[in-house]
């Protein structure tokens, strides 16, 4: 069997002869790290942080560590602004500390010297006249948001691929919280209810209307993969009432397309405590979690396992902290494992991107272990 | 339904000018300013606390709830300063040293905020020192630490130490929130409390103060 076999076993309860050894990617300055003590090529941290998933550099680091390939191997169309709002500084603080806008309008905090997520100050999103004037048309569909000469090539190569793809659909909320950041989208739900249900349906048009002409290219995709990070440790960022009368009815037609296009799997990348999104996004075609944040609330696929039976699947689960730890935190992470692998339709991948606190020769123990008891 | 009700429910529902119109009633109305922030708009707060901590509602609805009673306040506080009337405690709050991500954090402080404390907002990316100079120029009851990730929680540990060289630590209540905190985490680096969510490390302030 190849990886792409394997994959399609493990998530259809098929039979497989071994548990694909998948990863989730790394910090930039995790490879920065290891490359400076020697564990890989400086070479390969840069071009990761240059390239990303799956490239060249991903692939040299994943076999030096024992990884078989990385989840996010995805390729779709822009359902992004297009084109982005040009970067700027609108003001530079005594610390060091920033004040930028960035690609998508958003007002953030930001620190070159400091690895963390921006805190967000504000959004060029400030009501309708803006909208309609710098976001609407950035949201419009044109064909030239799909690279027509990428999936001719991918198309023709669908037969041979040894590896799984997926078809990267967007993100049907996230993309918005980018756009308008959490508190500004909160206060607009109230203050222009309207305006909140209209950007919602833009960009999931928007998400259809790239898919599909995505798939018209017919690349025999193996899966179809959202992200959203819109959860944090104690739930989501969203009602998910609201969710459910709002977001889903997108979720659900772009599901209809892409069974249409024989897609049976869909993945959603959403960290923090999703417990409360995931029926929602069952009813409305995704079926794979991703990437199951272990973190303080102990997140795992067997609850929702018993919860919604095997439609329900998993990719993740594996928690990454193990990784700042030792061989003997990773033996008893792979124990933790057994039981959730033997569920079936449940593929361990570490739970996020490895942090720069992760140490080399615990990751690679990992990989070993992992084949030791997963074949 | 009374005034007071009136206020509580408009807040709950994150109708901000609702609020303000109706605060603005009762003051015109001659009501005591200390009655409006506590039968009104605390009132609405701790319900909206309550049903945050169980999951009735979530973090748009307390956003736009803690947006409404700000608008609420901001009358209020002139007149709360005549009367001489005092919060129930004072907080300073801030991400720690290299962490820039600052959602929980602010909602701990309106969640705070929410139970009548005075809360100064140090920002995001504080170091420690800033924290135990601010609480011992400020008498803040309560220092409160937030962070996101497992690389900047170490920090928290800098400011519990470093309110120990200062000499305040007997004086002043640690509090530490964030992703990847656990009780276990906060017992190890000599802190006070661990709060699991916002409303519950509001519940905590007050107990602190209260004791």
């Amino acid at each position: 069997m190849n990886h792409r076999e394997r994959v399609h076993a493990v998530l259809h309860y098929r039979p497989y002869d071994r548990m694909p050894l998948v990863s989730f990617g790394y910090w930039p300055e995790t490879l920065t790290k290891w490359a400076a003590q020697g564990h890989i090529e400086a070479e390969d941290a840069e071009g990761y942080r240059r390239d990303g998933d799956n490239a060249p550099a991903d692939r040299r680091v994943m076999r030096k560590l024992g990884f078989d390939f990385n989840w996010c191997s995805t390729v779709g169309g822009n359902s992004y602004l297009m084109p982005p709002f040009k970067e700027e500084t609108l003001e530079t603080k005594p610390d060091g500390s920033r004040i930028i806008r960035n690609a998508e309008g958003l007002i953030e905090k930001v620190n070159d010297a400091i690895v963390s997520i921006p805190a967000m100050v504000g959004t060029s999103l400030t009501g309708r006249e803006a909208w309609e004037e710098l976001y609407l048309p950035r949201l419009t569909f044109s064909p030239d948001r799909v690279d027509a000469e990428t999936f001719r090539a991918l198309a023709a190569e669908s037969g041979q691929r040894l590896l799984p793809l997926g078809l990267q659909v967007g993100s049907l909320y996230g993309n918005i919280r980018n756009i308008l950041g959490v508190e500004e989208l909160s206060y607009l739900a109230v203050d222009d209810e309207v305006l909140y249900r209209e950007i919602i349906d833009t960009i999931g048009n928007l998400c259809y209307q790239v898919a599909e002409a995505v798939l018209a290219f017919g690349v025999a995709f193996d899966y179809a993969h959202y992200w959203e990070d819109i959860c944090f440790k104690n739930g989501p960022l969203i009602n998910p009432a609201v969710f459910r009368e709002l977001v889903a009815p997108h979720y659900a037609r772009i599901g209809k397309l892409l069974l249409c296009h024989g897609i049976d799997i869909t993945s959603v990348d959403c960290d923090g405590c999703v417990d409360l999104l995931v029926p929602v996004w069952l009813e409305s075609g995704v079926n794979t979690m991703f990437p199951i944040e272990v973190g303080t609330w102990n997140a795992s696929v067997a609850p929702w396992r018993k919860c919604y039976g095997k439609e329900l699947r998993g990719v993740g689960g594996m928690d990454k902290r193990v990784f700042a730890q030792d061989r003997s935190a990773v033996d008893a992470e792979i124990e933790r494992l057994k039981p959730l692998v033997d569920l079936g339709g449940y593929i361990p991948c570490p739970d996020h991107r490895i942090p720069p606190d992760a140490e080399f020769g615990v990751t690679a123990y990992y990989c070993e272990a992992f084949r030791k008891a997963f074949g | 339904m009374n005034l007071f009700e009136e206020i509580s429910e408009n807040l709950q529902k994150g109708n901000a000018r609702g609020v303000k119109d109706l605060v603005q009633q009762a003051i015109d109305e001659r009501r005591p300013a200390k009655e409006i922030l506590d039968e009104g708009l605390l009132s609405g707060m701790s319900i909206i606390g309550e049903k945050f901590k169980n999951n009735e509602i979530f973090v748009p609805e307390v956003l736009v709830a803690a947006r409404a009673m700000n608008m609420g306040a901001a009358l209020l506080k002139p007149l709360l300063k005549e009367a001489g009337v005092k919060a129930c405690g004072k907080a300073c709050i801030g991400t720690v040293k290299g962490d820039l991500h600052d959602i929980g954090k602010n909602l701990v402080k309106m969640m705070m905020e929410g139970k009548g404390f005075e809360v100064i907002d140090l920002g995001t990316d504080v170091a420690p020192e800033t924290f135990v100079e601010t609480a011992a120029k400020e008498n803040c009851q309560i220092i409160c630490l937030s962070a996101l990730l497992t690389t900047t929680m170490s920090g928290m540990e800098d400011v519990v130490k470093a309110a120990e060289a200062a000499g305040i630590r007997d004086k002043v209540k640690i509090m530490v929130g964030g992703a990847p905190l656990t009780d276990a985490f906060c017992r190890k680096i000599g802190a006070d409390a661990y709060a699991p969510d916002a409303a519950s490390a509001a519940d905590k302030a007050v107990e602190f103060c209260s004791a």
